[in-house]
């Protein structure tokens, strides 16, 4: 995505601004019907997709989307390359909002409660119900939402302001303590803003920002940036300071695995280290003068001499980065680690340079548990006569002990907006299903100076009958005799817009288009004048590491937010439940890791089922043995466990909120999240986990995803020759086709399967990997699965072995030591079919369904294959999967997201990677009718166009100038097994690069 | 076909049967009305057929996910079972034909029920590739046909040469099979009356036994003998190559043409003895088939044993001289790794188990050849499995290592495959001649008027 603006994008933006148009004229109305049309809505053209600019509504990152629709239906979710947070990239999450668009357990309509259940209702009635209830509440009226901004933010703090009430902001995966930290470092209450392309030396203090910190895809971008080596052969460094080694974790070059809670200890210990060698430290000077390095060193575990030289490291190898402690290490001291973390920073001199914390351009909004906590307090008090919930799952996301549910049975009139029932609505009077963010407008601001319209991209799916709750909550004013403005809620946002002056001096029309059309709209950012300074120390907030409740002798308690459902929102989803996690590479249940050596200690093996006791509750699920932990460690992720959140949710794993205490932090009121130790005792049972993984994660001396020493670049070359098969081959031995994959060896000799085009024009599609960029998170995966239509098998054949993802990512645990500071070490390799030269897929079909076309690619003719299964058998990297029963049927409407361009697989036959040859003839075919040459990046596969950190390279590799033929051309690149077997394949992969040795085994 | 010239050799073969009509009446009378033990035999059959064909059907309605075969172990016991019973069909044209060829005394009481043997058993391995299909509605576009599009097979895949090899092989042992029967089938009709004596005269083909007759009937005998004899060879060569032709480590190796040859004889030598020792018991033929029969026979099964245990060890070897980590790792894991116990097995069965056919008084004895059949067969079904799973278990690609259970539906096609094959063998027990009563002759002292019989015989 780099370059100026590409054909491809421009007639995506034509196509939206058209949309964008219409959509404003509300034409879209007659989109669902069969094609051909009669009369044909202006926008749809049968066979050519629409796309229109969107925002992501699957966390509060607020990433630009472009939405594609084909007939109407939204079909594939892409980042908007023009987004500053997206960067035309999308996690995991944000893709899988299309089975939250089509998840068949949303509700048909209102639905109003009757005894035990709930009835159907009309959208009159229940609005009727509603706004007779308001009107009657006498203004105890209480909202609770999730993260809203921009102008349903706003119409929410009016709505509560005309019915009279409070609203509530409360979201699972609160920042609360460090947009706290940051009012009493610098008084200004936002949370920061990194930088990580203006870091060497990143160091990150159990912040998972690969995963579901902040803003995973753009900081994912901004990280692969830094820490991947450059053409200069200089490349980033990442300490990663956590009890638990996340995914995040396993992307550092180095671990510092730290006692529990004690971060704040570690980085004062390091900022006094680099004021003792000089630094300003403003205010701390003094606190930092007499810090007792020696016994930070004795809370962490960790020498004072690692915590030295690491501070002297992060100063001299700079500019740095530090990041603060995450959700999963809110404990009872957390906002004085965040606020450590931000004097590290200042100390270091990274504030302004790689830590921005700019003016809060919008009004404060915390939502930190202890507001939610006052309100169950007023509910159980009878004090709300009606309560509203929008957004958010409170009856799931908090600690049983909070007492929500409780509470609020106690409100005479509960009204919910989710789309499905969750657990909330579950207790609610009155449903009233919202539109998905795909098909419901709205707004976000993600940072200052940005700004993005979320416009809907299809017309609500007809099957569900339901309302934006912007529209409800506007009706439900107006029937209070409180008219806020709008007639209903997109022309409310319209009118935030023009309020907010974002047009200048231009036509608003004219603004607003473009905005639909472009998707992101920058508006002037006043810098600061002067350098931020830090305030003085405040009394009130302490560094020391917290005290953990439950049996001190027990391993302390780690609740991390899952990549997957992150708080678990995303559980209701096939597609989340089925993707791998990235650590453990399990799927569909919970687990809890604890140490290898713990789990030996306590006689367990992988998969015992345990009970794990705190002094607030117990659970039971499976071990899995994770060297990754510390050895007085138990870690759970959230997100699983849900009850009462559909059939993709309901009964999966288990929920660790149940183990924790309902406590607040202080002073930011976020939730602790790390407040307890636990027991672990073995139930006697055995379940086989559902994880993808077969070796235990190590390589097994084959060489899948070698590394290479940051100091041997450059001299890669003759380590080459002394491989031992090179000697094989000087005495006559196995002799393979030698190439490095320069374009002027395709096509290979012995790669004759395929009648290959002349050399000029025929293409050869190539792709190419950086392992020293991917950072293991799994985009490319359900990128991969919205596209080509790859359905989910379940748990039950999953654990057959029946997995049907096209992509997977291997995670090699090379190095991976919790017993001291050092190196870690853990090698991601996405694999996928290679489309090897020499095939030996398909040399062993009896039917040609396995073939070679005349551009490289391995073929699967779906309709030709009687289901041997020879080729998968043949198939040394094994990316070959089975439809063994007829996956692709699935519960209505979720097929409607198939894509209509590629083929849903039947049983009995095999299917694969096809390098999206969709998108290759859709390019080709565009580029015969407009008769210009295709141009080098103009073919994107779904991975690459997802991959956040730009990791993935397509092109012709024949055509020396393309970038795939470049990155191709380096000496890191290898290929996976060929040396072996001969196979040619068109993926190559570039070596990770390490800052120690690595291990002989996998080099 | 042995010459008259022979008949001191044929003598000692068979030194209590008296007479030419004494074959005959010793023969016939297993055609007539069955036993209790037959009905019931019959009756067990039938519901492994019913089993088998129940599990196949619901298979074929509710998809191939039925089995228990996964990504990375996409063949399992169906494969496993078709190279079984391949292996089985292989003893019956080695001792019809080659044997034959080679002139070798023991065959003729023996090699009927070998040759019916091979013909259902093949009937039964050809059944396995097209269960194991996930499509088996297009099998037909295995076979090369003239169509509209031109679409032909991929004739560089083993699959292909194995369509071929497997039809070819039925084909001319069915012929074999039949072509040896029409003088018996003749005899029988000559026995026989009412509707039996229609069906007889029909498939006897009007033999009458003149000079002319024998004459055609020995060269085409010898001739089809000739024709079958190197497919002995070249059909399990080619049911190797399936393996052979592929990369998979475990697979991948020169040696697996002789080996399964061997272990396709072994295997099947061995199923004979397992076959004959009941029908010899039930049938009242322990004149036909002596201690001397079954001594031979241990001897085949003894020589293609220590073959097999030597390819076996081969196989270690060569992964271990190789220094290929895949190779190694696969066979280290063989031993050691999630099916050691199959590995186990196999070795224990197929190699450990017939060094008792080393002591003369094992082979002697009926029983002991009995039980020591039985293990080998166990063992000869396990070698395929382990083969076959455990390669594909254990690759190249350490991440996609995998494990494979057989199913609940993959048992009972398996077991029932054994139902379809006992199907058949006991209708062939009841209408044609289980012994070769025309060659049986052949090898009797001719009845000279000059002497009596007990002379005869002395």
């Amino acid at each position: 995505m780099s370059g100026g603006i590409k054909r491809r994008d421009f007639l995506r933006v034509v196509g939206a601004s058209g949309a964008g148009a219409t959509m404003f004229g509300c034409s879209t109305d007659n989109v669902e019907k069969l094609i051909p049309y009669v009369v044909p809505p202006e926008e749809i053209t049968p066979g050519v997709a629409t796309w229109y600019a969107s925002v992501c509504g699957e966390c509060s990152a607020g990433c630009g989307t472009w939405v594609r629709t084909r007939e109407g239906r939204a079909v594939k979710i892409e980042g908007n390359p023009a987004h500053p947070i997206s960067g035309g990239a999308l996690c995991a999450r944000g893709h899988s909002a299309l089975q939250g668009l089509y998840n068949p357990d949303r509700l048909a309509g209102p639905m109003l409660r009757n005894g035990d259940g709930f009835e159907a209702v009309s959208w009159e009635d229940a609005e009727a119900q509603l706004a007779e209830r308001l009107g009657a509440g006498g203004g105890n009226v209480l909202l609770v939402t999730g993260n809203a901004g921009g102008a349903l933010g706003h119409l929410f703090d009016r709505f509560v302001e005309v019915a009279g009430g409070t609203r509530v902001e409360y979201e699972a995966l609160s920042e609360a303590p460090l947009r706290e930290a940051a009012r009493l470092a610098f008084g200004r209450d936002v949370v920061p803003s990194y930088d990580f392309e203006a870091a060497r030396f990143v160091v990150s203090f159990g912040a998972d920002f690969l995963e579901t910190w902040l803003s995973p895809t753009a900081y994912g971008r901004g990280f692969a940036r830094t820490s991947a080596i450059d053409p200069m052969g200089s490349k980033g460094r990442f300490v990663f300071v956590a009890p638990r080694l996340s995914l995040t974790g396993q992307n550092a070059d180095e671990w510092f695995p730290i006692q529990a809670g004690s971060e704040a200890a570690v980085a004062l210990a390091m900022a006094a280290v680099i004021a003792g060698d000089g630094a300003d430290a403003g205010p701390y000077g003094e606190l930092l003068g007499s810090f007792d390095v020696a016994a930070a060193a004795n809370a962490s575990a960790i020498s004072a001499e690692d915590i030295g030289d690491l501070a002297r490291r992060f100063v001299a190898e700079g500019p740095g980065l530090a990041l603060g402690p995450g959700v999963s290490g809110q404990h009872r001291g957390a906002t004085g680690a965040n606020l450590a973390v931000l004097v590290l920073n200042y100390v270091a001199g990274n504030v302004d340079r790689s830590v921005h914390v700019g003016q809060p351009d919008q009004a404060a909004a915390s939502h930190p548990y202890a507001s939610l906590e006052s309100a169950i307090a007023s509910m159980q008090a009878r004090d709300v006569s009606v309560a509203l919930v929008h957004g958010t799952n409170p009856a799931y996301s908090l600690p049983p002990a909070a007492g929500f549910a409780d509470a609020f049975a106690a409100v005479p009139f509960k009204v919910s907006f989710a789309s499905a029932l969750d657990e909330t609505a579950h207790l609610a009077d009155l449903v009233l299903p919202d539109t998905h963010s795909l098909e419901s407008w709205g707004d976000s601001h993600p940072r200052p100076g940005i700004h993005a319209v979320q416009q809907p991209v299809m017309r609500p799916v007809p099957l569900f009958d339901a309302r934006s709750a912007g529209d409800v909550l506007l009706a439900a004013a107006d029937a209070l005799g409180q008219n806020l403005g709008a007639q209903d809620f997109q022309g409310y946002v319209r009118a935030r817009w023009q309020e907010m002056g974002l047009a200048g001096s231009a036509n608003f029309e004219d603004f607003w288009r473009d905005a639909l059309r472009h998707g992101v709209v920058r508006s002037e950012v006043t810098a600061d004048e002067a350098p931020l300074e830090l305030l003085p120390p405040d009394p009130g907030v302490g560094f020391g590491t917290p005290a953990l409740d439950g049996d001190q002798d027990g391993l302390a308690l780690i609740v991390y937010p899952s990549s997957r459902f992150g708080d678990g929102r995303q559980a209701n989803r096939s597609w989340m439940q089925e993707l791998p996690d990235p650590v453990s590479k399990i799927t569909w249940h919970s687990w809890v890791e604890l140490h290898p050596a713990t789990a030996e200690r306590l006689g367990l093996r992988e998969g015992d089922v345990v009970r794990v006791s705190s002094p607030h509750g117990q659970l039971e699920l499976p071990v899995w043995p994770y060297a990754g932990v510390r050895e007085d460690i138990a870690a759970i992720a959230m997100g699983a466990g849900h009850t009462s959140y559909g059939r993709f949710a309901d009964g999966n794993g288990v929920n660790p909120m149940a183990l924790l205490p309902a406590e607040t932090e202080q002073p930011s009121g976020a939730l602790v999240q790390l407040a307890t130790r636990v027991t672990v005792e073995p139930t006697g049972e055995w379940r086989k986990l559902a994880s993808i993984h077969g070796s235990g994660h190590t390589q097994e001396d084959r060489n899948i995803a070698p590394a290479i020493a940051l100091a041997d670049i450059g001299h890669a070359e003759e380590e080459h020759g002394q491989h031992e098969l090179a000697e094989l081959q000087e005495v006559g031995g196995f002799v393979p086709v030698s190439t490095g994959g320069e374009p002027a060896d395709f096509p290979l000799p012995g790669a004759r399967h395929g009648e290959y085009g002349d050399p000029e024009n025929t293409p050869r599609w190539a792709m190419a990997i950086d392992l020293d960029k991917c950072t293991g998170c799994s985009a490319c995966v359900t990128a991969c699965q919205a596209e080509n239509n790859v359905p989910t098998v379940g748990e039950e054949q999953l654990l057959m072995g029946r997995d049907i993802h096209w992509m997977r990512i291997e995670n090699y645990f090379e190095t991976v030591d919790a017993s001291h500071a050092g190196p870690v070490d853990v090698r991601f390799t996405p694999m996928l079919c290679q489309h090897c030269g020499n095939a030996p897929c398909e040399s062993v079909c009896p039917v040609f369904a396995a073939y070679h076309t005349p551009e490289g690619l391995n073929a699967q003719v779906y309709n030709r294959c009687v289901g041997t299964r020879y080729c998968a058998n043949n198939c040394p990297y094994k990316v070959r999967v089975f439809n063994w029963f007829e996956y692709s049927d699935v519960p209505e409407p979720l097929n409607w997201q198939y894509n209509p361009d590629v083929t849903v697989r039947g049983e009995g036959i095999m299917e694969k990677c096809t390098f999206c040859v969709q998108r290759i003839r859709e390019v080709q075919n565009r580029s015969v009718i407009e008769g210009q040459a295709i141009a080098d990046g103009e073919i994107v596969p779904a991975c690459q166009q997802s991959c956040p950190a730009e990791a993935i390279v397509f092109g012709n590799i024949r055509d020396p100038d393309s970038r795939v033929a470049q990155v191709t051309a380096n000496e890191r690149s290898y290929r996976v097994l060929d040396e072996l077997i001969n196979t040619q394949p068109a993926v190559t992969y570039q070596r990770k690069v390490t800052f120690h040795e690595p291990a002989a085994a996998g080099h | 076909m042995a010459t008259a010239t022979e008949a001191p050799r044929g003598a000692l073969a068979h030194p209590d049967v008296g007479s030419y009509q004494q074959v005959n009446d010793d023969v016939l009378k297993i055609l007539g009305r069955p036993g209790r033990g037959w009905w019931i035999l019959f009756g067990l059959a039938s519901l492994g057929l019913v089993v088998f064909a129940g599990s196949w059907a619901n298979q074929i309605i509710n998809g191939i996910g039925l089995s228990g075969l996964n990504a990375p172990v996409g063949w399992g016991a169906y494969i496993t079972t078709f190279v079984f019973w391949v292996g089985i069909a292989h003893s019956g044209t080695l001792i019809s034909a080659i044997l034959f060829l080679f002139r070798a005394p023991w065959r003729q009481s023996v090699y009927r029920l070998a040759e019916a043997m091979t013909v259902f058993a093949v009937m039964t391995a050809g059944l396995f590739p097209l269960i194991h299909l996930g499509r088996v509605w297009h099998a037909y576009w295995l076979i090369p046909y003239p169509n509209s599009r031109f679409l032909w097979p991929n004739f560089k895949s083993p699959l292909v040469w194995d369509v071929f090899a497997v039809t070819t092989y039925f084909t001319v042992s069915a012929v074999f099979f039949y072509l040896g029967s029409i003088p018996d089938l003749a005899a029988a009709r000559d026995h026989a009356r009412g509707l039996r004596k229609k069906f007889y005269s029909v498939v006897s083909m009007g033999w009458r036994g003149t000079d002319s007759e024998w004459h055609h009937f020995g060269k085409a005998y010898i001739f089809l003998a000739a024709l079958a004899t190197p497919l002995v060879l070249s059909v399990h060569s080619v049911v190797s190559w399936d393996f052979a032709m592929g990369i998979v480590p475990g697979w991948h190796a020169t040696i697996f043409a002789p080996y399964f040859v061997a272990g396709a004889i072994f295997s099947g030598v061995a199923m004979v003895i397992t076959l004959a020792v009941p029908m010899r018991k039930f049938f009242g033929l322990e004149v036909y088939l002596t201690n001397k029969h079954f001594d031979a026979l241990a001897k085949l099964c003894l020589l293609t044993s220590m073959i097999v245990l030597y390819a076996y060890l081969t196989e270690f070897f060569m992964a271990w001289y190789s220094g290929e980590p895949a190779e190694r790792g696969l066979f280290w894991n063989r031993v050691s790794g999630d099916y050691w116990w199959a590995t186990w097995t196999m070795l224990t069965c197929n190699g450990l188990v017939p060094i008792l056919l080393w002591f003369k008084r094992v082979r002697r004895s009926i029983s002991a050849l009995f039980v020591i059949s039985i293990f080998v067969n166990i063992g000869m079904w396990f070698e395929r499995f382990v083969i076959i799973v455990t390669s594909l278990a254990h690759e190249y690609e350490p991440f996609a290592w995998g494990m494979y259970r057989p199913s609940v539906t993959e048992m009972g096609i398996v077991l029932g495959s054994f139902g379809w094959f006992c199907f058949w063998f006991l209708l062939f027990t009841r209408l044609l001649p289980p012994v070769a009563i025309a060659e049986l002759k052949e090898v009797l002292p001719a009845p000279l008027r000059s002497r009596s019989r007990k002379e005869a015989v002395r």
